[in-house]
């Protein structure tokens, strides 16, 4: 089963021949499109326009690449590792300097995008992934993917008789916790005993109809080698984390890390440190409320740093998470083109998740004259989409929602969030009161 | 989008891709909803994997996807049909089927005028799902919504779950109306969705209080206000 990854490498070779949209970005100039391949193997669908720029981003990207070889040719080859300033008080005053004019240099260098060829390794560091790999033993994910497949235990075998009767999601929820409890007993306590074959399943069921579903079209991604990787991470994820399972949503984030990465294991951990460590907790857990929160986040940001558009959207009843929430959750990889989601990535994994709303402001901001000439809800949101379908050159995006929408710190965000989340909390636990006394009048 | 429109139906769709348009140079004389083009909010839902989606493209674009790609939040699509004399705009909300996306789901059937909820012939649990948005719906919705229920991927007979006649004793209890539809064979979709435009009462006034449209948009209304997330 992990033969498959050396295959992995091979569909990645080609990569580097040509660009493309997705074939979920259609464009509306209608009459005269193309369809080729972006950096990353997405159908795209655009006009002559956008064909150029795809070439301009393309040369732009080579010459990026020549600013990152000529650092590592310099600083040596890891030098994006030496931003901290170390505790030890033995560093020399130049070493300090020397780290933190390496911290301003990248993060400068990367809100003007990480080389493809370097992105795994720099995501990799940068993220914390590697340091999160580094605390458990090597064989962590093969024994985590073997575990999970294919064996049977008792625990498994009440999950099959509660899924040969119709059973609520909170039965679900309840057996998941048992499995998972056996599991981490058969995992850590008696070693390599496999569990969970049926759990397994089970959680399939719902992976599996998502598999085929994640960017359909995609040349590796669309195939049963795709299919089986992006299960993998995805499944091993669901038993490292039961609180997150599987979301919708993870699919793309998965399918889009499978493909920069190219090796499923750290993929698996990228996953992982985005959803404990990058992104706001509970993003993806049971009732989505730390994506609830996010949304409240961003409404009043909007109304703070582009008033006009927050009024005027106000005045037509357009609330801004119709359309933020899938940006939030598939960190923009169903909306943008995919080397602008990736840009927008790299500056995620270097600086934190303040950046999804520098970028979610950055989209409304682009557009202000025309969104404040709206009259309706469906003109608002097609305005939004064709935006951001043909946002093929990632300066354009990332120009505007660094230097146009004003610094936001992770500090400032983080005092906002924890403003939003009692009302959250409450306003949930309130739904899931009243959807439940609908139940019981029903019985 | 030329397959639209081969089922046996009065109604005739004005959408995007009919050549006639109203004059432009007329369009500021009707910019009032009343009188041309009612527009109605309309949300649908349903267990993930039912065919929410497939049912609006099949409506929306005329086609089919065997793998359509699964809908995070919701995804908006607009068509245009015309009723007997009438224009019904719809806006659609087709959201995320997943139980855990359930708590966004007010978000969108808030003031929506009519819902479609959407299981599969094929999965009791999705049947199951369905009956409690019908709940949720009758509890928590507009109380003037149109229900229908849907029962999709028809095609599917030999994997046949739920009886035709059980949605229906269902439905008629819970006063909704009630179609097995396919989205693969476009089999009752457009008539499902005229149906609903036909229940609709006219005099409804249209979501948006500030939704004074112009006839015809060529720029933005309808040519690109279907949407492909």
């Amino acid at each position: 089963m992990y033969g498959t990854k050396s295959k992995i490498d091979l569909a990645f070779e080609y990569q580097s021949q040509v660009a493309v949209l997705r074939p979920s970005i259609h464009s509306r100039r209608a009459n005269l499109t193309v369809k080729f391949q972006d950096l990353y193997g997405f159908t795209v669908e655009g006009n002559v326009d956008d064909v150029n720029v795809l070439n301009e981003v393309r040369e732009k990207v080579r010459q990026q690449g020549r600013v990152w070889w000529a650092l590592e040719a310099s600083k040596g080859a890891n030098w994006y590792l030496h931003t901290t300033i170390g505790q030890s008080s033995a560093l020399t005053s130049s070493l300090k300097f020397s780290a933190l004019t390496n911290a301003i240099t990248l993060k400068k260098l990367i809100r003007k995008g990480i080389p493809p060829v370097l992105r795994p390794k720099i995501w990799f560091s940068l993220s914390g992934a590697a340091k999160k790999k580094s605390t458990v033993p090597d064989s962590y994910y093969d024994d985590l993917t073997k575990a999970v497949d294919g064996k049977v235990t008792p625990a498994t075998r009440q999950i099959d008789h509660v899924r040969s009767s119709p059973f609520s999601f909170h039965d679900h929820r309840t057996q998941l916790g048992l499995v998972l409890n056996s599991i981490k007993f058969l995992y850590y306590g008696s070693g390599h005993q496999g569990p969970s074959g049926l759990f397994g399943c089970l959680l399939f069921n719902k992976c599996l109809q998502d598999l085929p579903r994640t960017f359909p079209g995609h040349p590796w991604l669309d195939t049963p080698e795709g299919h089986a990787a992006l299960r993998r991470v995805l499944v091993a994820y669901s038993f490292r984390d039961s609180d997150v399972g599987y979301c919708q949503g993870l699919n793309y984030v998965a399918a889009l890390l499978l493909l920069v990465m190219k090796t499923e294991e750290d993929a698996f951990w990228m996953l992982a440190v985005l959803l404990e460590n990058v992104l706001v907790n509970d993003c993806y857990t049971n009732n989505l409320s730390g994506c609830h929160v996010e949304q409240r986040v961003f409404k009043d940001l909007l109304a703070k740093k582009c008033p006009r558009i927050a009024s005027h959207l106000e005045s037509l009843e357009f609330d801004v998470s119709l359309v933020a929430t899938e940006w939030f959750l598939c960190l923009f990889s169903k909306s943008l083109p995919s080397e602008t989601t990736l840009r927008v990535w790299d500056v995620i994994f270097n600086e934190g998740a303040k950046v999804i709303f520098n970028v979610a402001l950055a989209i409304f901001k682009m557009k202000e004259d025309e969104l404040i000439l709206t009259h309706h809800v469906g003109e608002v949101i097609n305005i939004l989409q064709t935006t951001t379908h043909h946002l093929f050159d990632p300066d354009d995006l990332l120009t505007v929602a660094f230097d146009k929408i004003g610094s936001m710190t992770t500090n400032t965000i983080s005092k906002q969030r924890k403003k939003q989340e009692p009302e959250v909390m409450k306003e949930l636990d309130q739904r899931i009161r009243r959807l439940n006394s609908l139940r019981t009048d029903d019985k | 989008m030329a397959t639209i429109g081969h089922n046996n139906l009065n109604a005739k769709l004005v959408g995007p891709s009919t050549p006639f348009r109203f004059p432009l140079f007329l369009s500021q004389y009707f910019v009032s909803d009343d009188l041309f083009l009612s527009s109605f909010r309309q949300v649908l839902l349903g267990d993930m994997g039912a065919g929410k989606s497939s049912l609006v493209l099949r409506f929306v674009k005329g086609q089919f996807l065997e793998f359509q790609e699964s809908t995070i939040g919701a995804a908006f699509f607009s068509q245009t049909l015309a009723v007997n004399d009438a224009t019904v705009k719809f806006e659609i909300w087709d959201t995320a089927g997943q139980e855990r996306y359930h708590s966004l789901a007010p978000m969108y059937y808030r003031g929506a005028a009519a819902a479609i909820i959407v299981y599969d012939i094929t999965s009791l649990d999705s049947f199951t799902r369905a009956k409690k948005w019908v709940q949720e719906l009758q509890k928590q919705g507009n109380p003037n919504m149109v229900m229908a229920l849907a029962g999709n991927k028809a095609d599917l007979e030999d994997k046949r779950k739920v009886t035709a006649e059980e949605a229906r004793v269902y439905a008629e209890e819970n006063g909704l109306f009630f179609m097995e539809t396919s989205a693969k064979t476009a089999s009752n979709v457009n008539d499902i969705f005229y149906e609903i435009a036909k229940r609709l009462p006219r005099a409804q006034p249209a979501q948006n209080p500030t939704g004074m449209v112009l006839v015809d948009r060529p720029a933005e209304g309808t040519r690109g206000a279907s949407c492909c997330s």
